[in-house]
């Protein structure tokens, strides 16, 4: 465990080296709530916007954040740093476990205080609800980490890479209900609401506003978005390992 | 003169050497447009707000590709690149101008499919009015390539460079009527919900009046003023001169 806990710390001390990028993150999260999200409030019908947009917002950080990994990991192959993360005294197994775990938790380090602002904007309900959500999000967090790691290992080109995390980023917040409930995805078009039921956002938005008592929107019963999350963490959490460990062996990552 | 189409040719192969940036880009745009716009028209009543928000994402998408010229200046200045640069038979005033021109181009050619767009959903405008369009959004782009690199120019430390940059971005993307309408922004203002100062920044934002002014033409609405032109070329002229000084005399300087 302890060597697992290495390349954890490892991981978040790298993504903390990036202070600007998190500077900058931070800054348009704060313009995303206090301009995008306060005037668009005032267009929209939908009441109590401000605190929707607040909470879906917090989902599209943590969600930007934990990406990060995948972008380290095709960096250190770029710049033959996978060479001596080998030569290191750590099995591949746990190297793969630990680089899954850190990338959640360091995305989830960063965006705590971000939440803790919009929290202490919207306020929070009901305590155990926010728990369970909190957790929830953990887990959505590690989830994502996976899979920029199952991208960042399958993708050999960096053009292709660099192409299909900027489309991916793109579509994924656009098609989900980060940004407006699902009825009106439905009425703009049935399609781009059918496909945010497959979108794990979509689960993690809903969650985090049941967790906050903004429940006036909700799409899915909160033990459905929970369970989907759960899915969610365990299968690209273990492609992810699975795939970070086998790539590392014989050079497949080069 | 000669040397200048030469700058412009090298700066445009660059740009599409940028596919990762490219690809990312038009995917968000496309998906603003056609997906997050299309959504929020159901969830707007008083305008119609795929048709409002076309414009804006046109003069967005000019935005962000003219400013794209800042990074690699920067990065040339901190890499100690424009040695090569000073190597080559090409006066200073004429590398400086090549650069701020080819940002500017870069940022037309990346909004044109755009601006297509618009004109296949809100209509074709007459002949005259495209020209107006074209020329003050050129003008429009030539102020923003050259306070991109302005800023690259202004320092070596690629941390302050990143911060500066960051700022006029969101400063110039929030603080405008690309996403919301002025009327909306000065009422909310007024109430108190947003300082007063934003409000007057989101008037003289070049990127409103950009926006503002292709919808003058193709939505009717705000009406067409000329103030809207003589606003981009009172950013855009001075700008585009200053930044050209900036460059040239950086090249002289680090000699």
């Amino acid at each position: 465990m302890g060597e697992v806990l290495y390349v954890i710390e490892r991981d978040v001390k790298m993504f903390l080296n990036h202070k600007i990028l998190l500077f900058m993150r931070a800054l348009w999260f704060i313009a995303q709530i206090s301009l995008f999200g306060l005037i668009a409030s005032r267009m929209v019908i939908v009441p109590n916007y401000f605190e929707y947009y607040a909470a879906g917002i917090t989902i599209t950080i943590l969600y930007s954040t934990a990406v990060f990994i995948g972008y380290d990991i095709y960096e250190e192959a770029e710049h033959g740093i996978v060479e001596y993360l080998l030569s290191l005294p750590i099995s591949r197994k746990k190297l793969a476990i630990g680089r899954s775990i850190g990338g959640g938790l360091r995305s989830f380090i960063y965006v705590a205080p971000l939440m803790g602002i919009v929290l202490a904007l919207i306020g929070i309900r009901n305590p155990i609800n926010f728990l369970l959500a909190f957790f929830s999000l953990f887990l959505f967090a590690f989830g994502v980490a996976g899979m920029s790691i199952t991208v960042a290992m399958g993708v050999k080109s960096a053009d292709k890479f660099d192409i299909l995390m900027g489309a991916l980023d793109a579509l994924i917040v656009r098609l989900s209900t980060v940004m407006y409930p699902k009825a009106f995805m439905e009425q703009a078009n049935p399609f781009y609401s059918e496909l945010a039921n497959f979108n794990p956002l979509t689960f993690a938005s809903e969650l985090f506003r049941w967790g906050a008592g903004i429940e006036q929107y909700l799409a899915f019963s909160p033990l459905l978005s929970a369970l989907v999350i759960m899915f969610f963490f365990s299968i690209f959490t273990l492609i992810g390992i699975i795939f970070y460990e086998r790539r590392l062996e014989g050079g497949g990552w080069q | 003169m000669t040397a200048i189409p030469y700058i412009i040719e090298r700066d445009f192969k660059r740009f599409f050497r940028y596919k990762w940036w490219l690809a990312g880009m038009i995917s968000m745009n496309l998906a603003d447009l056609f997906i997050m716009a299309l959504v929020y028209t159901k969830m707007i009543k008083f305008v119609d707000y795929f048709r409002f928000f076309a414009p804006g994402i046109t003069v967005t998408a000019l935005f962000a590709a003219a400013f794209m010229i800042g990074r690699e200046v920067n990065w040339e200045v901190r890499r100690d690149y424009y040695y090569y640069l000073l190597s080559l038979p090409v006066k200073h005033w004429e590398l400086a101008l090549g650069r701020v021109l080819s940002g500017a181009l870069r940022g037309m050619v990346y909004m044109f499919p755009l601006l297509l767009i618009d004109f296949a959903f809100l209509g074709i405008p007459p002949l005259s009015q495209t020209l107006i369009i074209l020329l003050t959004l050129f003008l429009l782009s030539l102020g923003i390539s050259g306070l991109s690199i302005t800023i690259a120019v202004s320092t070596n430390n690629f941390e302050k460079f990143a911060v500066m940059r960051g700022l006029t971005y969101y400063i110039l993307f929030f603080c405008s009527t690309v996403f919301y309408p002025l009327e909306l922004i000065k009422e909310i203002s007024a109430q108190g919900v947003i300082p007063p100062f934003l409000a007057v920044m989101a008037e003289i934002n070049p990127l409103s009046n950009g926006a503002d002014l292709i919808r003058s033409f193709l939505l009717g609405n705000p009406p067409f003023n000329v103030k809207l032109i003589i606003s981009i070329v009172v950013f855009s002229l001075p700008i585009a001169f200053i930044s050209s000084f900036a460059y040239a005399k950086i090249l002289r300087r680090q000699k």
